[in-house]
């Protein structure tokens, strides 16, 4: 670690910008390493598959744009899905947690039932669901996006309640003594202090619920009655062995986590801008 | 054993500290003068202190003795040879200021580390770590571990673990600083009792001026920016030193003379 | 006596047991509401009780076995295979995050991908991954692996990075080889890691495995919960596979926390110390 040979090695190594410049040149020299024995099939030896199975970059992209009326339909419903429940379940969430740390004896046994419910196969959820909500509407396109929805919402309130209900009673060594001291009421204390304290918190359960959340909508269109999403897609083509359009699916349900994780990124670096001093 | 600098001068020099400086680049990349050539010898069985306020440098002038640090130009030459020589022929114990324990690792088995690490026997391990708990007086607490035991107890392990491996030198960085007065009393005479009976040459950092007389034989007495030497004090209390040395006019003396040493003058 | 009755209510275990005493009264509620308006009330929910009785009922629902046989009898196929899969998951993730921390080139090219792969529908790409192999068995495998890979490797990574300077320092200064620092430091202090990130891989293996189940038809959980649902077999299979599937997620979570307790010296002062705590 502490090494004193000062080669050239050693002098890139400490040299910042050289440092910067090699964490993002590296990995896009890797992407760009895969993608081309991707396109240059050496990939497809290695798996021992065909250009059918594991189609070309080039094709994959060229099935995206000409058919993007059709991508952009099915994406928005599954990124409706997965936005929907992934909001609805972190206030859900959130609601949970602010009644377990204000009764914390009984609240902290209703979390761990919380956390197992976190332990439920999707897989069993998603049919339950569909089932549960067959009298919401006689659209099966609502009562299907209100069943998928469910399915998202349930397994986003686990992690942020167990994360926020840290930030709300995880405080800083005697700050509740001191705003005792100030004969501050429940709710300031619950505004001034344990609110702020849980923002961080709320963004670290959000990092793990954003891909959950897409994971969870793609594997609930399955099971869904009504035959639209970008998951009902990839498993309609592979059904009809069309893998090439599966796979353009599974690029496109990658490019809405990558772009709901880049929404929350912004969101984060905006409303924790002063709180992360390095 | 009645140990005085008259004496102490007169063996051979343990550390050599010769025009050494160190520059740091701070986060604007401008640099910053650490330590602008310090000069000066340790000799041998010496308990010298590096006395400063923060940024005075003394931590980065242990560093450079444990060879955590290279410095930016002069050198450090210890029994003469370079400090990485020393390190690799594992002659350094150092401390810490947390005691830096191994929390999954009981009390006794902290102490046997740096033993493990340099090849020692089972048995010879296991009866050295029994001695130098003893010698901390924490025989009881063998099979405990870190996260059981209180502040003071575990930095006492620290000390035990350095002493372990039967140093040449053991290097301190303000290892009772996070400890109550209480503590830190019991334990500078726990260790004041330590080097008398061991001989070993010691560094030790620290910003406690009256910790500082009433530990060491010499003071070095460091000023701020750019880390520089101001003065070498000698404390001339008689050893064994006891509490109520404390009280002694002398003992002001030696604090105000420290004090009036530093340089920039008010602190 | 009125000491134990003080213990029983301060319990962790009472409140637990009030919680799903709870939730069990608020299902029947909804069952009975069921019962009396719906014409085929155990397809949408079925009463506790049912659920329980189908378990131990001999009746024979599917090639002479009865509900609780087909769902043991395939579930040793899911799991099984679940299990293997989260075996080399768990291996590739511990081990590439040892490389990670070996090698700063490796880190720097592994650590974005780290962070995008948790955005592939993994579960997603299984009837991908199953049109590759040609074998539902080691589909199975291969995406119980990649979902427990993810939350093993990053764990260990953040246990590896979490030691303190001074601890390498220490180290350092004892002159000891990089091995030595891995296996008495770095290894130890990432554990605790390690395990929660087991604990989060465990019931996803299980859910990639039953999810591969129903891609195809020869067998497993998912294969009869499927058919279940298409009214192949009695419904209450569904129903049985939906609470097992549940209580084996739950259960394999907290099999990755007993197998920490018995091997963490950490965990067993955790333990010692709260006993104290709770004695005083």
């Amino acid at each position: 670690m502490i090494k004193k040979r000062k080669s050239l090695w050693r002098r890139l190594k400490e040299n910042k910008v050289a440092q910067g410049v090699s964490s993002v040149l590296l990995p896009i020299l890797f992407g760009v390493l895969i993608l081309a024995l991707w396109q240059g099939q050496v990939l497809h030896k290695i798996f021992n598959t065909d250009t059918n199975t594991l189609p070309l970059p080039s094709r994959i992209c060229h099935i995206i744009i000409d058919n993007i009326p059709a991508f952009a339909q099915n994406a928005l419903y599954t990124l409706l899905v997965a936005v929907i429940g992934l909001v609805v379940g972190s206030i859900i969430g959130y609601l949970i947690a602010v009644f377990a740390a204000t009764f914390q004896k009984w609240g902290k046994g209703g979390l761990t039932i919380v956390g197992a419910f976190n332990a439920i196969p999707i897989v069993a959820l998603a049919p339950v669901m569909t089932n549960w909500t067959k009298d919401i509407s006689n659209d099966p396109n609502i009562r299907s996006m209100f069943a998928k929805t469910l399915v998202v919402m349930i397994v986003c309130i686990a992690s942020m309640s167990i994360n926020a209900f840290r930030g709300l009673t995880e405080l800083k060594p005697f700050a509740l003594d001191l705003m005792k001291s100030y004969a501050a009421k429940k709710s300031t204390v619950f505004f001034k202090l344990r609110l702020p304290n849980s923002v961080p918190y709320v963004f670290t359960a959000l990092r793990v619920s954003v891909p959950i959340s897409i994971i969870s909508a793609v594997v609930s269109e399955y099971f869904a009655e009504y035959i639209v999403g970008v998951g009902r897609e990839i498993r309609e083509n592979i059904v009809l062995g069309q893998y090439p359009t599966a796979w353009a699916y599974i690029v496109v349900a990658c490019l809405i986590g990558l772009v709901m994780y880049g929404v929350l990124m912004l969101v984060e670096s905006i409303v924790l801008k002063n709180r992360r001093i390095k | 054993m009645n140990l005085n600098s008259e004496a102490i001068k007169k063996n051979d020099v343990e550390i050599a500290i010769n025009n050494v400086s160190v520059v740091f680049k701070d986060n604007q990349g401008n640099d910053v003068k650490a330590l602008d050539n310090i000069d000066f010898d340790i000799h041998k069985g010496e308990f010298i202190s590096l006395l400063g306020p923060s940024g005075c440098g003394k931590t980065t002038l242990l560093r450079t003795i444990a060879d955590l640090l290279e410095p930016t130009s002069g050198n450090v030459r210890v029994s003469n040879m370079t400090p990485k020589e020393i390190r690799l022929m594992q002659k350094f114990g150092i401390v810490f200021q947390n005691p830096v324990l191994f929390e999954w690792r009981t009390v006794k088995k902290n102490i046997e580390l740096p033993l493990e690490i340099m090849g020692y026997s089972k048995k010879d391990r296991s009866d050295r770590a029994d001695e130098m708990l003893e010698m901390v007086g924490l025989t009881k607490f063998a099979d405990h571990y870190p996260q059981q035991l209180s502040g003071g107890m575990q930095q006492r392990v620290g000390i035990a673990r350095a002493f372990g491996i039967r140093p040449e030198i053991l290097l301190m960085d303000e290892p009772f600083s996070a400890l109550d007065e209480f503590t830190k009393e019991k334990l500078h005479l726990d260790l004041l009792k330590i080097w008398e009976k061991t001989n070993k040459t010691i560094v030790f950092v620290t910003h406690n001026i009256q910790e500082a007389v009433f530990l060491s034989t010499r003071i070095c007495v460091l000023s701020p920016h750019p880390g520089r030497l101001s003065a070498v004090v000698d404390a001339d209390l008689p050893y064994p030193r006891t509490i109520d040395m404390r009280d002694t006019p002398h003992f002001g003396e030696l604090v105000s003379k420290v004090r009036n040493s530093f340089e920039g003058g008010s602190l | 006596m009125m000491k134990t009755i003080t213990k029983i209510k301060n319990s962790k275990a009472l409140v637990t047991l009030v919680w799903v005493l709870g939730i069990l009264v608020i299902w029947e509620i909804f069952a009975f509401i069921i019962q009396a308006t719906k014409r085929t009330p155990e397809n949408i929910m079925p009463h506790v009780w049912q659920i329980f009785y189908s378990f131990i009922d001999p009746k024979p629902v599917s090639n002479g076995m009865s509900c609780l046989q087909v769902v043991l009898f395939n579930a040793g196929q899911t799991l099984s295979r679940a299990g293997q899969g989260f075996m080399i998951g768990t291996l590739i993730g511990f081990a590439l995050a040892i490389l990670m921390k070996l090698s700063h080139i490796i880190e720097k090219i592994a650590a974005p991908y780290l962070m995008l792969i948790q955005l592939i529908p993994i579960l997603g790409m299984a009837p991908i991954i199953l049109a590759m192999t040609h074998d539902i068995g080691s589909s199975r495998i291969i995406i119980a692996a990649i979902l427990t890979f993810y939350p093993v490797a990053t764990n260990t990574l953040a246990g590896l990075n979490s030691v303190e300077k001074q601890k390498y320092e220490l180290m350092y200064s004892y002159a000891a080889k990089k091995s030595t620092v891995y296996f008495k430091m770095l290894i130890p202090s990432c554990i605790p890691y390690f395990f929660t990130g087991l604990k989060i891989a465990a019931p996803m293996a299980i859910t990639a495995s039953i999810l591969v189940d129903t891609l195809q038809g020869d067998g497993g959980l998912g294969c009869m919960l499927s058919q279940s649902l298409k009214h192949a077999m009695s419904i209450y299979v569904f129903w049985d596979i939906v609470v097992f599937s549940a209580v084996i997620g739950v259960l394999s979570c907290s099999l990755m926390g007993w197998i920490e307790n018995a091997v963490s010296p950490l965990k067993r002062i955790e333990r010692k110390t709260k006993k104290k705590k709770e004695a005083a």
